[in-house]
């Protein structure tokens, strides 16, 4: 199971585990591909490995620190295989900067077998945009950079890095310098939307500091992006549970960040119009989009801090209950009140029920309501920085559960009190950071619910109308006038 | 007469006196105003005046038919004559002029003038009471206030040494009236006094206080709107206007329905053969159909979009 | 005893009234549920949002007293209006609204339902205009019958007049002021009926509830004493009166000083020095009484005359001197433009500007009351027949009220009340007549023309219609038996004017056995009344939904296909500022708009709604109608950062600013009478134009040029129209030096311009931009560089 949501988790939970003293593996290749977006950077390295002794089935990989900072997820497999490999991360002490990850293997190798390791890692936040403002009708360009090599613990026999853009329009990237003993012809070569650095040959294990010091080079691309770039600087999601209404309610608090570069001067509707009129829009503006909700949802409702957005469109896909598989969705065509240029916010309310058959299911044997709970709805090519999502389960809801993909930064139970509530619910809250596509999955939370619990809602709003209707009948046959009432004259 | 004792005056004028001494022979002359020709014109506006002047331009002539002219004249008049009893030293800083057109026709060209009445304050251009801001321009006096006295005086007052003294005059005849009015009331009051403390005077009153004002006569009255709108078309279009006579109608109308409600309701049942209540209902009950549809039609053509209408 | 049709004769009364009430009672819900309903037309078709203008404002009020509790509340100092003043929110507004909606919000919550303080105060006029009918029924019930009560409530709970200000989401004053208005008034003719104290101190408290809710309380004040004077001059004087009144007058008056706004103004202003002088008048008759009880009441009338008319002339002197000596405030500028019609538009232009102080024309009368409007003048006459104190109440409040709405269309508001009243009354006597089964006849003593009063009142309630036992069986026996013992009478119209007149209050006059014969003549009367009712109701619904229901904040408009599309221009804008604008951006806009900034875009405003001050007002309509240059510094002295415009050319809306723009120049030039003139900005012609012909002043004025900028380039070549003025805008648009555009809305209704810094250098700005503006063209194609450099 993949887990990386973030450092300080891992340093509380990583174990020191010493580095093997003579290397027990080496990379016949190593090729590292970077696929570039906006706000997300997706990087997966291959490594062809071959062990030296046998039984060694702890493979290290290792990281820059910055490169280990901006990681909000990693991944590690068997070519060719689905399960993902247990990762554990070292401790990070000080005098080395570059950090250890141990990958256990499937089953240990013996000497001079080879296997291929897929290692995928999404990167946040590795971009910036640069000129950092555009005007109205300009272009927007971003610059990435990385390290050269490909830091490792064993010696590499080759290794390859190659940075793919989206769009064929790529302005600069920097030459290696220094490297002539690993590579023989030229180290850098441009062809469409790709570069590629190396081959390198004959690498020492670069995972030390001699090497870094000598070697190790930043490389910066200067490229041209053609999606906005997008982030979600905050989402707050609640997720209420009805037995009675046989409902779940999810609503999302979203405040949206256009992290393009910043507008230049001012915005002008009349460019604006005529960018749509002839059906070129600027790269970096946002005008609307599009959010796959989950099918069969009912009575969505989308409205900022001063009402009703009514320029959004929905199209709802039918209800399929949980057990049988399905992937419509619900499309949403979510338009802000005003297209969102750079540095622009905008700020909503997103929100809609749905059947609870979708996702709530019953344990007859344990007697357990087993739910599960998406922690974000998927915004394409975004980040989330800071995400909290709350379960309210329902009033008296006993002995509860819950299990999340990945751990949260933080996650406590609270009591949350809504309609005509006496004892209030047990709510849920989990926070995390750095979310992407990656982490689109469920939370699972299962409780009890007792009979009498159900009724207890019901019980008190019945005692209250009839404590009224008790007071009335009094109150009418009370009579309280000191002297009898004289007629009107 | 005036004016040719002005013009007569004029040559010794020119010979000798300063500017300033002839414009106050001149005003005396004319009793407050100056009556201005193309060149006293130049003299009262020159460059280096040290005076104020207010001048009125307008063309009194009958073959001129500016009735404006008319009617604002003899205001202006006044004005100017209350100016002549403030004390010399500051009267003589400030003046009333009056051109006429025929008089001068150039300056009305050289002022690019095509209307009248047109009232200029000119502030001093030189002395002690030239403007802070050095604005010499003349500024235009603005009507939109009308042709009252009192505006106008309080607009000069503010380019006048001293405020223009003007009192609007009281107008005798009206308090006499009252006065004389009230006392006869009394007088009647004795003899009508069963009328007066009948209830259906009173009501009768109340009734038609409220049908009026239901019809919009106030409006009539604020907006001063014409009573009918000529060419025979008495009603007017749109929804929030209408004339003077739409309000008689219209009070006729509600009067007429509540009648025969009032007839269904206060006389029908007293009637004691069974054939004349009869009638009496099928006719009052016919009147309000008619009358109501009648209504709604002309509220028809004064609310296009309105959906519903009854018979006709 | 003959009958029109055959009754249940096996009823026992008791049965009788039992049904009766359960049928009112049903009736009652019935007609809240329409009150109500009929007011959701804009939540349906649009969504739960609050309207207009100044509902903006209380509803921003309310939010501070829902979040921050009443004390804050209170005291609540807001910088953010009347930038750079201020405004003490807490001692300038009338409370009871916001106290109102705080409670309900607070009360709901303690129940643990988490509504939104925005659906509470959208949902407060409509649940309000419920309690409405619920009091107009009982003050109806008071001049008639319950049956009255009734349809009075039927009416007032669908006619459009109450309607037009109490949609749901039109969150204002008069949302809840007309029930305390009606339901004070019913105390207070509770309290003269039975003379009774405790009616006159609820009367009080409601009478304290209003001042502290409307402006319009002072209707109030001076009604109930003129009912008071009314009473004495006609020698109605009675220990009932004296005892309402006082205990009324005392405690409303000592209450209402309670509230900051009001303060010491029910002792010091014009306005409410009638109640006063009716207070002292009644000390006076009541002594007056007194006395007679001791002195022979020969010379005690001549006495008792003289001393009122003594005093009377005493009191005018006394309060002319107050005044003369500026003791006593002088009638303030709004109310005082009730009675001089011409006042407002030369003194207070800001107050002229206002269309719901227009004076109304009889269409808006119809449109508002329809058929109520001429049952009215029928009810009248009818409570001229039986003239019981409170009719006379019913009277002056007709007289008085038709004239106040016939001088402002908002007044219509107080109008529609006693219009419902009245001619309910008149209905349901035309009703009563034309149902009660008895057929006439002659001669007839007086037990069984009791009966026959009670068997109709049974026969009555059975049927539909809101007809009712009469409360008081025994008032009607003796009517009928003064009816019976009446000779036969001769016939002829004048003699039944006589006898109908004569009506049931006077005595031994010869009055005839009134009722309908035969089936047809009722048959028709009441078909044609139930056909007008219907009629009625569809005229309602449709005012309700077409001219009364759309928040001015959303505008809807419809598709080729039909479909609705709705224009949310001023949301967009809004929104954007509040989101892409420093927090303490000052916006400067027309003060239409004031209260809409402050409330949605969260930004503050320089003016608003709340226009108490001219001068602030007058230097934003200076800032408006004078050229670039001129405004610049106004602009940075103010220290205004964003200018926003309407502008509704492209689309045709046509309640824009360039429409408004004449009412700015006017108040500017009221206080800056020699910068500017109004006769500038019309053509030589003197029409107000936009096009070529347009006049220098008017196309260098920052109004128009904010509102042009670009404009003409969005037709790409294409001659450029506007749509609201009908004309053809210049090819060539105005350019502007001093301001940026900062965001245009999807329709252009909104324009939103920033306020440009001092240039670096020091240059003004005018020639930094040629400058720039030469640099640029430079690059660009080599002609204008000689221009650039010269």
């Amino acid at each position: 199971m993949p887990i990386w949501s973030s450092l300080p988790f891992f340093l509380l939970l990583s174990v020191v585990s010493t580095l093997a003293s003579s290397p027990s593996f080496e990379n016949t290749a190593v090729v590292r591909t970077v696929e570039l977006g906006g706000a997300v950077v997706h990087v997966t390295t291959t490594y062809a490995i071959k062990a030296l002794e046998d039984g060694s089935n702890v493979y290290t990989i290792a990281f820059s620190p910055d490169e280990r900072k901006k990681t909000s997820w990693l991944e590690a497999k068997i070519k060719g295989q689905q399960n993902a490999l247990p990762i554990e991360e070292r401790l990070f002490d000080a005098e080395r900067d570059y950090h250890f990850v141990d990958i256990t293997l499937p089953k240990a190798l013996s000497a001079n077998k080879t296997t291929n390791l897929v290692v995928e890692t999404i990167l946040t936040h590795a971009t910036h945009p640069w000129p950092e403002t555009a005007g109205q009708k300009d272009d927007q360009a971003l610059k990435y950079t990385t390290d050269l090599f490909v830091l490792s613990p064993y010696s590499t026999t080759v290794q390859r890095t190659k940075l793919r853009t989206l769009a064929p329009r790529i302005i600069s990237f920097t030459e290696p310098k220094g490297v002539e003993d690993f590579a023989t012809e030229g180290s850098a070569s441009k062809s469409g939307a790709t570069i590629v650095y190396g081959p390198f040959h004959n690498l020492p294990p670069s995972a030390t500091q001699k090497f870094i010091k000598t070697y190790q080079q930043p490389m910066t691309i200067h490229y041209f992006h053609d999606q906005p770039v997008l982030e979600i600087l905050e989402l707050k999601r609640a997720v209420e549970i009805s037995h009675w209404g046989a409902n779940v309610n999810t609503e999302d608090e979203i405040t949206m960040h256009n992290a393009g570069p910043a507008l230049k001067g001012h915005f002008s509707r009349l460019d604006h119009q005529t960018q749509q009129f002839y059906k070129k829009p600027a790269p970096h503006v946002l005008p609307a989009i599009n959010l796959h909700l989950p099918a069969g949802i009912r009575d969505t409702y989308f409205y900022d801090l001063i009402g009703n957005v009514s320029t959004s469109r929905l199209r709802v896909a039918p209800s399929l209950p949980k057990n049988k598989q399905g992937s419509q969705y619900s499309l949403l065509e979510l338009r802000p009140r005003y297209p969102l240029l750079g540095g622009w916010n905008y700020t909503f309310t997103l929100g809609w029920n749905a059947p609870a058959a979708d996702s709530i299911s019953y344990d007859k044997s344990t007697g357990r309501y087993i739910v599960e709970v998406p922690i974000m709805t998927l915004f394409p090519g975004a980040v989330i920085n800071d995400a909290e999502v709350k379960v309210i389960l329902p009033e008296g809801a006993t002995d509860v559960e819950f299990s999340p993909p990945f751990p949260a930064l933080e996650n406590r139970i609270s009591t949350h009190i809504t309609y005509l509530d006496t004892s209030g619910r047990p709510a849920l809250t989990f926070e995390y950071k750095d979310l992407t596509l990656k982490h689109a999955q469920n939370i699972y939370v299962s409780y009890k619910v007792s009979f009498a619990a159900h009724l207890k809602k019901p019980f008190a709003v019945a005692t209250a109308f009839f404590s009224v209707f008790g007071f009335a009948l009094i109150a009418r046959r009370v009579n309280l006038t000191i002297h009898p009432k004289k007629k009107a004259l | 007469m005036r004016s040719l004792f002005a013009l007569l005056l004029l040559p010794f004028a020119f010979a000798a006196k300063d500017p300033q001494q002839q414009l106050v022979d001149l005003s005396t002359a004319g009793n407050g105003v100056i009556k201005l020709d193309a060149t006293t014109f130049d003299l009262l506006t020159s460059p280096k005046r040290t005076w104020s002047a207010a001048i009125q331009l307008t063309a009194l002539d009958k073959r001129r038919r500016c009735t404006p002219c008319m009617e604002f004249d003899p205001s202006w008049n006044m004005v100017a004559k209350s100016w002549t009893s403030v004390p010399k030293e500051q009267r003589n800083t400030h003046f009333f002029a009056t051109l006429d057109f025929d008089d001068a026709p150039t300056v009305f060209q050289k002022l690019g003038l095509s209307s009248a009445p047109i009232v200029y304050v000119y502030p001093p251009a030189e002395g002690p009471r030239q403007p802070a801001n050095g604005k010499t321009a003349p500024s235009k006096y603005d009507f939109s206030t009308g042709f009252e006295p009192g505006p106008l005086a309080e607009h000069i007052s503010k380019h006048t040494p001293i405020p223009v003294p003007y009192k609007d005059p009281i107008d005798w005849a009206r308090w006499a009236s009252m006065a004389v009015g009230g006392l006869g009331l009394l007088f009647v009051l004795r003899f009508i006094s069963p009328i007066l403390t009948n209830r259906w005077t009173w009501a009768v009153g109340t009734v038609v206080t409220s049908l009026i004002m239901t019809s919009g006569y106030m409006f009539t009255r604020i907006r001063n709107s014409p009573y009918s709108g000529g060419g025979g078309n008495w009603i007017a279009a749109g929804y929030q206007n209408q004339f003077g006579q739409e309000v008689q109608v219209v009070a006729f109308i509600y009067g007429l329905l509540a009648f025969s409600f009032l007839m269904l309701i206060m006389i029908v049942p007293y009637q004691s053969s069974p054939y004349r209540q009869r009638m009496q209902v099928y006719l009052w009950t016919g009147v309000i159909m008619i009358i109501y549809s009648i209504l709604v039609s002309l509220f028809r053509v004064k609310n296009r979009g309105y959906p519903f209408k009854l018979f006709l | 005893m003959t009958t029109a049709y055959p009754l249940p004769s096996n009823l026992s009364p008791a049965t009788v009234a039992n049904t009766a009430s359960l049928l009112r009672i049903v009736a009652l819900a019935l007609i809240s549920g329409a009150a109500i309903a009929s007011r959701l037309f804009a939540v349906i078709n649009f969504e739960s949002i609050i309207h207009e203008f100044d509902p903006w404002f209380n509803y921003r009020a309310t939010r501070v007293l829902a979040s921050q509790g009443f004390y804050e509340f209170w005291n609540w100092f807001d910088p953010t209006a009347w930038y750079p003043l201020g405004r003490v929110v807490g001692g300038t507004v009338y409370p009871g609204l916001m106290a109102t909606s705080g409670v309900i919000y607070n009360f709901l919550h303690a129940l643990n339902l988490p509504v939104d303080i925005r659906n509470v105060c959208v949902l407060l006029a409509p649940g309000f205009s419920a309690l409405t009918a619920w009091a107009t029924y009982m003050f109806t019930k008071e001049m008639k019958d319950e049956s009255a009560g009734l349809l009075a409530a039927a009416f007032i709970g669908i006619v459009p007049g109450y309607i037009s200000r109490s949609v749901a989401g039109s969150y204002d004053n008069e949302a809840i002021a007309i029930f305390l208005l009606m339901f004070t008034f019913y105390c207070w003719i509770k309290a003269l009926k039975q003379g009774s104290a405790l009616f006159g101190t609820i009367a009080a408290i409601f009478y304290f509830y209003m001042v502290a809710a409307w402006g319009g309380y002072v209707f109030i004040t001076n009604m109930i004493p003129l009912h008071a004077l009314v009473l004495i001059l006609m020698g109605r004087f009675s220990s009932r009166l004296y005892v309402g009144y006082s205990s009324w007058y005392a405690i409303g008056t000592l209450a209402s000083m309670q509230v900051p706004f009001v303060g010491f103004q029910p002792v010091k202003t014009s306005e409410h020095m009638g109640a006063l002088a009716v207070f002292g008048l009644l000390q006076i008759v009541a002594f007056g009484q007194l006395v007679r009880s001791h002195v022979s009441s020969a010379q005690f009338q001549k006495l008792l005359y003289a001393s009122v008319v003594a005093t009377g002339i005493l009191g005018t002197a006394v309060f002319g001197l107050l005044t003369y000596k500026g003791w006593i405030a002088p009638w303030t500028g709004r109310f005082y433009s009730l009675w001089d019609t011409g006042y407002a538009k030369k003194y207070i232009p800001i107050i002229a500007s206002v269309s719901e102080h227009q004076p109304t024309a009889w269409p808006s009368f119809f449109m508002d009351l329809q058929f109520l409007i001429f049952l009215f003048p029928a009810g009248v006459i009818l409570c001229f027949r039986e003239l019981r104190d409170e009719h006379i109440f019913v009277i002056i409040y007709a007289v008085m009220a038709s004239y106040f709405a016939g001088v402002m269309v908002r007044l219509m508001l107080t109008l529609t009340p006693v219009v419902c009243v009245a001619s309910a009354v008149a209905l349901s006597t035309l009703l009563d007549t034309y149902i009660d089964p008895k057929e006439p006849d002659t001669g007839d003593d007086t037990k069984s023309e009791s009966e026959a009063t009670v068997v109709s009142a049974s026969g009555t309630n059975g049927s539909s219609f809101s007809a009712t036992p009469t409360p008081t069986p025994s008032k009607k026996i003796k009517k009928a038996a003064a009816a019976a013992a009446a000779p036969l009478p001769t016939s002829g119209i004048i003699s039944d004017l006589v006898a109908a007149t004569g009506g049931p209050t006077r005595r031994g006059e010869p009055i005839k056995t009134k009722g309908i014969f035969g089936m047809d003549s009722r048959l028709i009367v009441i078909m044609h009344t139930l056909a007008m009712l219907s009629f009625f109701v569809f005229h309602c619904t449709w005012v309700t939904s077409n001219a009364y229901s759309s928040p001015s904040v959303v505008l809807a408009s419809t598709n080729q296909d039909g479909s609705q599309h709705i224009i949310d221009d001023f949301r967009e804008a809004y929104y954007w500022l509040r989101q892409n604008t420093p927090e303490d951006a000052v916006v400067m806009s027309w003060w239409d708009y004031g209260y809409q900034i402050a409330g949605m875009a969260d930004r503050p405003t320089l003016v608003d709604n709340n226009t108490w001050n001219n001068t602030h007002i007058a230097t934003v309509g200076k800032a408006m109608s004078s050229t670039e240059e001129n405004a610049y510094p106004i602009l940075r002295k103010h220290d205004v950062d964003y200018v926003l415009v309407i502008f509704g050319g492209l689309i045709g809306y046509s309640g824009d600013d360039i429409n408004k723009f004449l009412w700015m120049v006017r108040i500017a030039q009221g206080v800056w009478p020699d910068e500017i003139q109004e006769p500038n900005y019309f053509t030589p012609q003197g029409e107000y134009r936009i096009d070529d012909m347009a006049s220098q002043t008017m196309k260098n004025s920052l109004m128009y040029k904010m509102s042009y900028y670009r404009f003409a380039e969005l037709f790409g070549g294409n001659q450029a129209m506007d749509r609201v003025r009908q004309q053809q805008v210049p090819k060539v648009g105005p350019t502007l030096d001093y301001l940026d555009e900062a965001f245009t809305s999807e329709n252009w209704i909104v324009r939103i311009y920033q306020v440009k810094k001092e240039d670096l250098l020091g240059r003004d700005l005018k020639s930094a931009n040629a400058f720039g503006q030469g640099k640029k063209r430079k690059r660009t194609k080599p002609v204008p560089r000689r221009r650039a450099i010269v």
